[in-house]
């Protein structure tokens, strides 16, 4: 509270408050009247320009189900719990088939979705699959009309198709 | 911990605070902390101790943590000396095995810091302090039921007429999915057999 | 209750039988949830009398998440992305706290150059939070500029912790044992380069703000916390340092690799003096700040010099299981002490883990300097602390 001491100013301190404000606040204007000329604008116009987002970026979750081997770690880590897994035995006789980094696919995956709504993109999922098969996209433009639009069946025909923009190599 | 020698605190509260029965706790596992317990019913002299005497004094109370361990409850206090050369810290205990209406003298009068405190561990835990000034739910709405960091807790099904848990806003989709997934192992052992 | 906001008798007035008949009491305004000077959802329930504040009530748990219940649901790894949303402003800080809990009942040892990019990350993270202190606090006093400016600085912080780490606020990025990535080398030169740009940017904000002689009129004297009450009340950070002590933890009981470095620890006493202020009040905790804007930029550059090539992650086993017992371990954050109280069971979850929130402290502190303040004042003082409520209600 600084009414005391304005009361007991004397006529000098006045106009040395006076001249302290005005001088303070012209310097802090000039820094401010710099950016005129100065200093280029930093930020984008952001529909038209995209930023482009660093390798590491974590946004919406990719499970590339031809390397998936359903050994549901990804799911057992999930600190959310947002994603199911369900599999079943290959029927006799049937071909096993081997992911990218040569592991073989035992087991036939019947479901694998994710609820992105429930998601935290924490990426503790992605750290402890086996066969690199669940990433971070970069997508990061996905609203939805309804939440249950937010759950992404990744055997869908139309999910599998990302792999294509998705999955380099 | 800090700069503390249990051993010699602990006799220090004994004989200077009557009936303290300050006990060092000695954990079975070296990396962990050490503490002190003294009976539930002193713990205000004890503390008033702690602050002012001029051997081992504490000038802070950093924060009060509880404990359910559902045969007893600790609440724990963290006894801090804010001092730049000798600075020191360690964890205060008391056991309340009551668990219907447990109360504990509160140390507000002592530690201005306790006021919040004890108020989280009312909301929490459900223990009373005696003498406090405001002694009201701090995080929960003032009329919730129950206190949901006991290990016993369940949440209510109604709160002013509203659903705790709506159907609109829970995810049924991990429970179907284990009843779906329970269904399949079924048929496959019935399969197998 | 009664004696808090008991003034005495009222002057009676006897100019006509109007004025008789009007009545003085005094008048409950809502402060919150919804407002701009409270940083997010805190509700303060203040009584004035015409334009001063003669309690204030503060209602917290508006944000309330339930965290620690959450966290005995959980396997230890599976926490960290929880602790993140607690201080979201400086959440690498909040990691590294958890972290060093769980390690300490662990007995990891950590690789040197992941104790380092701790400290690099922390100390950035600093950075920004008090970036983001400077610049709302300027907000809430009436100045929109400054925020813009801080957020420009921000900005580069924040996206390279985008690239280290691959998240712009709730990181995920130190682990228990380590680290979860490296930095690389062009990395570690733009953060050389943020140093260098940091230094001259914080002389800007003091030229734009600090000495400004109408924040200087608004801040000073307003919301003095003596020493006494900062420690009655187990105040920490810039709080307790604006009132004169010259604590920190990262110096007083150096943890981590915090005792080979070089740095001050900035208290606001002698500078407050010389702009007309007194030890204590909004202006020192603000100056603190950003005096640790300036010791932080030293850390970062000790760090860079020592930067080694080596392991980034410990030894840690695949599943988590601490022994049974408890730890009390404490931090310095940027808003004041974090810690963690951890107790296990010898099982794959936590029993119980108890969070030391600094706001939370320093909210109680509010109803202690309320009294006898301008609204526009408490404002100031409201803003001054700092605070993060979802610290606040967990």
């Amino acid at each position: 509270m600084n009414t005391t001491s304005h009361q007991t100013s004397s006529f000098k301190e006045y106009f040395v408050n006076l001249y302290r404000g005005i001088s303070t606040t012209v310097i802090g204007m000039w820094i401010t009247f710099r950016y005129v000329w100065a200093v280029k604008p930093v930020s984008i116009e952001y529909p038209e320009v995209r930023e482009v987002l660093p390798e590491r970026a974590r946004m919406r979750l990719f499970n590339d189900v031809q390397n998936c081997i359903s050994c549901t770690q990804c799911a057992m880590a999930c600190p959310v719990d947002c994603i199911y897994i369900a599999s079943e035995k290959r029927p006799e006789g049937e071909e096993i088939k081997k992911t990218t980094n040569g592991q073989p696919i035992r087991l036939k995956l019947t479901q694998f979705t994710i609820d992105i709504a429930l998601c935290c993109y924490c990426g503790l999922c992605t750290v402890v699959c086996p066969t690199e098969c669940l990433t971070h996209s970069h997508d990061y433009e996905f609203s939805q009309y309804t939440i249950d639009g937010m759950k992404y069946d990744y055997l869908a025909p139309d999910v599998i198709a990302w792999r294509d923009r998705i999955v380099k190599s | 911990m800090l700069n503390v020698d249990f051993n010699k605190l602990a006799d220090l509260i004994n004989k200077n605070v009557q009936d303290a029965g300050a006990v060092v706790n000695v954990p079975e596992d070296t990396k962990c902390d050490s503490s002190i317990t003294v009976s539930a019913s002193r713990i205000y002299a004890v503390v008033e101790f702690l602050k002012t005497n001029s051997e081992m004094p504490f000038n802070s109370l950093h924060v009060m943590s509880g404990v359910d361990y559902v045969e007893w409850m600790e609440v724990c206090y963290m006894m801090t000396h804010f001092d730049v050369q000798n600075p020191r810290e360690f964890i205060l205990k008391i056991k309340i095995t009551e668990r219907v209406s447990p109360t504990v003298d509160s140390i507000v009068n002592l530690y201005a810091a306790a006021d919040f405190q004890e108020r989280e561990i009312y909301d929490m835990f459900g223990i009373k302090f005696n003498n406090h000034p405001d002694l009201r739910r701090i995080l929960c709405p003032d009329d919730w039921q129950g206190f949901p960091l006991r290990k016993d807790y369940v949440a209510q099904k109604e709160y002013n007429g509203m659903k705790v848990f709506p159907d609109s806003k829970m995810n049924f989709d991990d429970r179907e999915f284990i009843v779906r997934q329970n269904m399949i192992k079924k048929a496959q052992k019935q399969a197998a057999n | 209750m009664q004696s808090k906001w008991d003034i005495g008798e009222p002057e009676k007035p006897t100019i006509n039988s109007q004025t008789e008949q009007l009545k003085s009491e005094l008048l409950t305004l809502n402060m919150g949830p919804q407002h701009p000077a409270t940083h997010g959802v805190l509700r303060l329930e203040i009584w004035t009398d015409s334009e001063i504040v003669v309690h204030a009530i503060p209602h917290l748990g508006y944000l309330h998440r339930c965290m620690e219940k959450h966290a005995e649901n959980l396997d230890y790894r599976g926490v960290i992305p929880f602790v993140d949303r607690l201080d979201y402003l400086a959440a690498m800080n909040m990691e590294w706290t958890y972290a060093s809990a769980v390690e300490k009942m662990l007995g990891t040892e950590v690789p040197r150059r992941a104790e380092l990019l701790r400290i690099l990350t922390c100390e950035l993270n600093r950075i920004a939070s008090h970036l983001m202190a400077f610049g709302t606090y300027a907000l809430d006093l009436g100045a929109f500029t400054p925020f813009l400016y801080a957020f420009e600085e921000r900005e580069k912080l924040l996206r390279l912790f985008e690239e280290v780490s691959g998240a712009r606020l709730l990181y995920n990025y130190i682990w228990i044992g380590g680290v979860w990535n490296d930095w690389n080398d062009d990395q570690l030169q733009r953060v050389a380069a943020f140093c260098d740009v940091m230094e001259q940017e914080a002389k800007k904000y003091d030229d734009l703000v600090s000495y400004n002689k109408i924040f200087v009129e608004r801040t000073t004297n307003v919301g003095v916390f003596s020493l006494q009450d900062c420690l009655d009340y187990g105040a920490s950070g810039p709080v307790l340092r604006g009132s004169g002590m010259k604590w920190d933890l990262r110096k007083n009981k150096p943890y981590s690799l915090y005792s080979e470095f070089d740095f001050d620890v900035p208290v606001a006493t002698e500078e407050v003096k010389k702009v007309g202020g007194q030890v204590g009040d909004c202006w020192s905790r603000y100056i603190v700040r950003m005096r640790e804007v300036v010791e932080s930029i030293k850390i970062i550059r000790q760090v860079l010099e020592k930067l080694e090539p080596g392991p980034v992650m410990g030894k840690v086993p695949k599943i988590i299981k601490l022994p049974k017992g408890e730890v009390y371990v404490r931090q310095e954050c940027p808003r004041g002490e974090l810690a963690f109280h951890l107790v296990s069971e010898g099982e794959k979850k936590p029993y119980r883990l108890k969070v030391k929130s600094p706001c939370f402290t320093h909210v109680s502190m509010l109803p202690r300097v309320a009294p006898g303040q301008m609204i526009a004042d408490f404002v100031a003082s409201v803003g001054s602390i700092d605070i993060v409520l979802g610290e606040v209600d967990r």
